[in-house]
């Protein structure tokens, strides 16, 4: 598991309307919770 | 969860959902919630990759683990916890952190601009029985968009006759804005995203 304090590793990725999202986007504009979750139709 | 947005935004924090899910499980699965318009991202390609790197991922499984980390504007890590697969989240504790993390940084942030929307002569033209004007209507319904006209061309003469005045060929879906059509369903999906929320560019 990731520490606290670290670096996050950035990532790109498709969001569910084709997007393709980088956590760098936000850097100096919102900070990010990531939701880790097993799979869709589960409780989030 | 899409209520709860309010109260993370409040907080200068975006909510990112992560599985191994395709996009358009994603979409499906969002529009039984109810419509989640904050981005489901698919890391499935390769599969769990992203939750490798934050060594979230559980092996012998083959699935993410249920876990949240919260980074802050400068791309640190400030928090991060398992619940296991099958636990249940706090999101009102998570909130609560969201907000600690933001009182260090809340007058150093930019803001992003503000999204266009959608044109007033929007339509959306759809046909019965096909997956991709399905996705299309999933897309606008995950954004909450009830302003624009959805129109069925196998149900309604009336949708189809217009459709072919108003684009070359009677293929639905197509998204009509004004003189032009769009008949890509990911383009129409990508379009609908980026109209309305502030977070495409």
């Amino acid at each position: 598991m990731i520490a606290i304090g670290e670096n996050a590793p950035d990532f790109t990725l498709k969001d569910q309307f084709g997007r393709d999202i980088t956590l760098g986007q936000f850097k100096g504009r919102r900070h990010v919770m990531l939701l880790f979750y097993p799979l869709d139709f589960t409780p989030t | 969860m899409e209520a709860l947005q309010e109260r993370f935004l409040a907080a200068n924090t975006q909510v990112l959902g992560v599985s191994i899910d395709s996009i358009y499980c994603h979409l499906n699965w969002a529009m039984s919630l109810g419509g989640i318009s904050f981005p489901l991202l698919a890391d499935f390609h390769p599969k769990g990759a992203a939750a490798v790197a934050y060594g979230l991922y559980l092996e012998d499984a083959g699935i993410t683990d249920r876990a949240t980390v919260i980074i802050d504007a400068d791309g640190v890590v400030r928090h991060v916890s398992s619940v296991t697969p099958s636990g249940k989240r706090d999101i009102a504790e998570l909130a609560a952190l969201c907000e600690e993390v933001n009182e260090a940084h809340e007058n150093t942030l930019k803001s992003f601009p503000d999204p266009p929307g959608l044109e007033a002569d929007t339509v959306l033209f759809v046909r019965s029985n096909c997956m991709f004007s399905t996705n299309a209507v999933a897309a606008l319904g995950n954004l909450h968009i009830d302003t624009i006209p959805v129109r069925n061309v196998s149900e309604d003469p009336a949708a189809l006759a217009d459709l072919e005045a108003l684009a070359a060929k009677g293929q639905a879906p197509c998204l009509v804005v004004g003189n032009s059509a769009m008949h890509e369903a990911a383009d129409i999906m990508k379009y609908f995203a980026d109209r309305t929320t502030d977070i495409g560019g």
